[in-house]
């Protein structure tokens, strides 16, 4: 995807990023941790303009959840008070063994997409998210049984190598749909050039969606609907709507991307039209 | 084992909750979620090892504490 895509006005596909498994309220206390705040939250971000909910399932006091009954319910939610968003799964988990990975593709029905983590990441002083090759593999193996779309999530220059790698060990079904993120850490250093090399990496044919941690996150955005890719936004990435205010909703941070995309003159993808760009 | 600086509390200074959360009372704040699975030794994590907030303050626990077990909420919910 280029520039060109976003004078030819191709729809931006929006997502929101709920709640994530991180930080909770504790960082934020109107992040939703519940599944019917989930709900709630997930129809109000597609009300506002998004098209996908990227989901992580909690226990009541907010810690992480990689249970498939936890996602069911979370779902059952959503699928109640939402109309027709696009549910993508987290197969994220710092720490947590492979086994536990593989649960939240275990609903009835599958979630439409899920993540898939391309390589490692470091968490705190003495934690590493492995993402293992070889777990990377199975996850992507359980995705084509269940008929899930992948989301590869590109935390740094280095999983752009995995990309390629992957696509050499495993076919993927088109179009391949990149996450490419950036932050502090381990992820990619969020300066603008470092967007244009990354996709310039990225596997011919392939789509991104533009992720920038914190206070990054509206202007990688604003990159993103230039340079024709998508975006995701939500309060799993950045809790502040501006400096030292804390954001409403994930519907608040949805809105003011829509309006930024509207005033570039790119249309925001429907649900619909975001299954028909991603091969849904 | 659970970490013997981990409390669950639903209230703290000016914070409160409907259900009572991970605090670290080395760190006096909540712990993030993320966190509260190696407070808690959940897979294969562990406090002593992983947490760079309990090797801080490692030196302040007395021997009866590092003995000590915090109930939890059970493996996965
Ligand atoms: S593991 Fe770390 S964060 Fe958790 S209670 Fe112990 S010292 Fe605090």
């Amino acid at each position: 995807m280029t520039y060109d895509d976003f004078l030819a006005g191709d729809p931006l596909i929006i997502t929101a990023a709920l709640t994530g498994g991180v930080h909770g309220k504790e960082a934020n206390p109107n992040l939703p941790e519940t599944p019917a705040e989930i709900g709630r939250a997930a129809a109000a971000a597609e009300d506002a303009g998004a098209a996908v909910v990227h989901l992580h399932a909690r226990r009541p006091n907010g810690e992480r959840s990689f249970a498939t009954e936890r996602f069911q319910e979370i779902d059952d939610a959503v699928r109640r008070h939402a109309d027709d968003v696009i549910v993508q799964h987290s197969t994220g988990g710092t720490g947590a063994p492979a086994e536990k990975r593989h649960l939240p593709l275990r609903t009835d029905p599958a979630p439409e997409m899920a993540s898939l983590d391309m390589g490692p990441l470091n968490r705190y002083d003495h934690l590493t998210s492995e993402n293992t090759r070889g777990m990377v593999d199975a996850l992507h193996a359980e995705m084509v049984e269940r008929g899930i779309k992948p989301e590869l999530e590109v935390f740094n220059d280095g999983h752009l190598n995995e990309v390629h790698g992957l696509l050499e060990r495993r076919e993927l079904a088109d179009p391949v749909y990149a996450t490419l993120i950036f932050g502090g850490g381990t992820l990619t250093p969020p300066r603008p050039r470092n967007l244009r090399n990354a996709v310039d990496n990225l596997p011919e044919g392939a789509l991104f969606n533009t992720l920038g941690f914190g206070r990054h996150q509206l202007p990688f955005a604003t990159m993103g609907i230039l340079f024709g890719g998508h975006v995701r936004v939500g309060l799993e990435d950045n809790v502040y709507y501006r400096q030292g205010e804390l954001a409403e909703s994930n519907a608040q941070l949805v809105e003011r991307v829509v309006r930024v995309a509207e005033e570039l003159g790119r249309e925001v993808a429907s649900p619909s039209q975001a299954r028909d760009i991603l091969g849904l | 084992m659970t970490c013997p600086f981990l409390d669950y509390r639903d209230s703290a200074g000016d914070r409160t909750f409907d259900t009572a959360r991970a605090y670290c009372t080395a760190a006096e704040r909540f712990v993030q979620p993320m966190r509260a699975d190696v407070c808690n030794d959940r897979y294969d994590l562990d406090h002593a090892s992983d947490c760079e907030i309990f090797l801080a303050h490692e030196d302040e626990l007395d021997e009866a504490e590092i003995g000590s077990e915090v109930p939890t909420e059970g493996p996965d919910a």
